[in-house]
């Protein structure tokens, strides 16, 4: 036996396992609620203070001066459900607060529009698509008709991903600078549809991408704002352990032993049968439970066939607990990411990934791959673990349940990287910069 | 107990107050990317001055909490992403305080990168997992309200600024001064008369220690200076 055998084994509690009793039996009906809460009032800046301290706070403030009387307009196609409404719901009473007056407008339009920027997103993807006359003429039509509905009369319009690109059209008639905030990754687009909005979106002063790598070659200057999250939200907020414990209680998870836990969609690009297969690799040697905690089983049928096959994969395994939760769960997401000793993120493609975002926030050691936007967050050995494959994702799960100091330091420097980097608050503050930069002669 | 030098120094009153502003920045996208070692000495040789900025001294202070192994994006990617920690070793050691301009730091990048690859063909070859992707930063310098016309004045405001103000006046300064100096010690020696102190400021390793650990060694120092 080699040494690591011996360590394995000394700190593996695999054998005392029968002495636990079975989470089946434990597990009681979870109380989830059957509609989504009623949201809260937004926060105010003053809020933040105790998160982010005063200094910083201060900063914003003194960033938000010379802006003072000066307006903003943000324009995108819903205001509801997606990360884009739910930002704006908390970025545009700030930004008011800080007496930058910011007006959010939401563009219209009938089913048939709504196709066509459902097709032109998913090309922007990399789709293949067909992009005809027809569609052109729908695209524009519905731009130009809103362009007529809304006024531009702020001093900085920013109009969110491609559906009101068009609307761009309407520069000629205001005095405001023009920003472009691309939330998806545009680097290896549909060419037929990339090239049609290249043009309008050449015409704004800037562009904002989520990551350096979802921007293409522009002749304007592009920016990059990093994704956020809000940790004042119902997803994100402290809790108290007594929440924490109720709901680890209700879905039969066991706080005396890790818990492991990957909080995604049903989605095979997600890859929750990666993470079973990781798991039962680590559990030879270090006793564990994993919670795989998602959504999009029921109203999506591919969810559901990810469900069955995550299903099949954990087997009678009583330690596997897999929860089908309905989008407004955030409380219980963020009680079981409270709850975990480690979180796993390994998605075979990702956007930002802010599920990993949210669980360094909450200083959980993390090891997530390295896809997409997750490097930006996960830097290796110092904020979490990258891995690139199930087997390293096996070792990362055993490596940081031995070694809890390091996992512990881990779980540190995310959640100071995210309180960096990540917050609503710097959000605020990057679009006062930008504000500031466009406006710079202005100013002066 | 206080001596009388140090009540002279805690009623001593600067000629020239010292005004405490902060820097903001604000990532932007650059044109140049590499995959291959020969492809960032390309990109180090052309890139603007502000990208060289903006992943050595910037990200210094964007990666504040880090005590140990983050020393600047380049080191970084060559170590994590092209998996050289040869070449990794030798660009970390670069201490941005040993420059007082951009193009002397771009100098040194690009000598370190090119021995590396003359040294080491093997590596010239290897396309990394992912770019690098050249990136700038914009700008902006703010007033705080806080002014120091004296040293307690000088101890509260550099106890209530942000970090990135200390970086601002201890980290960048020294491309606005052209000194291997920062803009405390200036101060606390041209107004203060406080010359040792102003030294041992600039002995603090900021790489082994976090921006906040700075402004406590820093306040420390001054503290001592007024006798508490």
């Amino acid at each position: 036996m080699t040494t690591k055998q011996v360590m394995n084994a000394k700190l593996s509690p695999v054998a005392d396992m029968k002495s636990v009793v079975a989470p089946t039996e434990r597990r009681r009906l979870p109380r989830l609620p059957d509609t989504p809460p009623v949201p809260a009032p937004p926060p105010r800046l003053g809020d933040y203070e105790p998160i982010i301290g005063c200094a910083d706070l201060d900063e914003i403030r003194f960033i938000a001066k010379e802006l003072r009387g000066r307006t903003m307009k943000m324009v995108n196609s819903t205001s509801l459900g997606g990360g884009v409404a739910e930002m704006l719901n908390r970025l545009v009473p700030l930004l008011t607060e800080l007496e930058v007056e910011t007006h959010w407008d939401v563009i219209t339009g009938g089913n048939d529009f709504f196709e066509v920027t459902k097709a032109f997103h998913n090309a922007l993807h990399g789709a293949k698509y067909q992009l005809t006359k027809q569609v052109q003429e729908i695209f524009l039509l519905y731009n130009e008709q809103n362009r007529q509905r809304m006024h531009f009369d702020e001093d900085l319009i920013v109009i969110h991903d491609p559906q009101p690109a068009a609307l761009i059209n309407a520069r000629a008639d205001s005095r405001a600078h023009w920003i472009w905030r691309c939330h998806i990754d545009v680097s290896n687009p549909n060419h037929e549809v990339w090239g049609f909005l290249r043009p309008m979106i050449e015409k704004f002063d800037a562009t904002v991408f989520s990551s350096s790598s979802f921007a293409r070659q522009l002749g304007i200057p592009q920016y990059l704002f990093f994704p956020c999250i809000d940790p004042l939200s119902e997803k994100n907020k402290e809790l108290p352990d007594s929440e924490v414990q109720r709901v680890c209680d209700d879905f039969g998870i066991d706080r005396s032993r890790p818990i492991v836990t990957q909080v995604s969609r049903f989605d095979r690009l997600k890859d929750p049968v990666g993470v079973v297969q990781a798991y039962k690799m680590a559990r030879k040697y270090v006793d564990c439970q994993l919670v795989l905690a998602g959504g999009g089983a029921t109203d999506d049928p591919e969810g559901a066939a990810v469900l069955a096959e995550v299903k099949e994969a954990a087997g009678d395994d009583p330690d596997i607990i897999i929860l089908d939760l309905p989008p407004w769960c955030a409380l219980e997401i963020n009680a079981l990411q409270r709850a975990s000793t480690i979180v796993v993120q390994k998605s075979l493609r990702e956007g930002f990934g802010l599920t990993v975002t949210e669980a360094l926030w909450k200083g959980k050691p993390t090891i997530a791959s390295a896809v997409g936007g997750i490097p930006n967050q996960v830097i290796q050995k110092l904020t979490g673990a990258l891995v690139h494959s199930v087997e390293g994702c096996a070792y990362q799960i055993r490596y940081l349940i031995t070694h809890p100091e390091l996992a512990l330091q881990l779980g540190r420097n995310g959640h100071d990287h995210v309180r960096e980097n990540f917050l609503m608050t710097t959000n605020v503050k990057r679009w006062l910069l930008l504000f500031r930069i466009m406006l710079r002669n202005e100013l002066c | 107990m206080a001596t009388s030098q140090t009540l002279e120094l805690q009623t001593r009153v600067a000629h020239k107050p010292f005004y405490f502003n902060t820097s903001a920045h604000l990532l932007r996208i650059g044109r140049e990317r590499a995959t291959t070692l020969p492809e960032l000495l390309q990109a180090l040789r052309t890139c603007s001055e502000d990208s060289i900025f903006q992943h050595t001294f910037r990200t210094l202070e964007e990666h504040h909490f880090i005590r140990e192994g983050f020393s600047n994006d380049f080191a970084h990617w060559a170590f994590s992403v092209c998996h050289e920690p040869g070449l990794a070793e030798r660009l970390a050691a670069l201490d941005v305080r040993e420059f007082t301009s951009v193009e002397r730091m771009r100098e040194r990048l690009v000598q370190i990168v090119q021995n590396y690859i003359e040294n080491n063909s093997h590596a010239a070859s290897h396309v990394a997992r992912e770019p690098f992707y050249f990136c700038s930063s914009d700008t902006v310098v703010v007033p705080t309200p806080f002014v120091a016309h004296n040293l307690p004045e000088f101890a509260d405001g550099l106890a209530r600024v942000s970090i990135h103000s200390i970086h601002h006046h201890f980290i960048e300064a020294r491309l606005r001064l052209k000194l291997t100096s920062n803009d405390f010690s200036l101060w606390l020696q041209d107004e203060m008369e406080m010359k040792e102190a102003a030294k041992r400021l600039n002995y603090i390793d900021i790489y082994t220690v976090t921006l906040e650990d700075v402004r406590r060694h820093i306040l420390r120092i001054v503290d001592r200076a007024l006798g508490k």
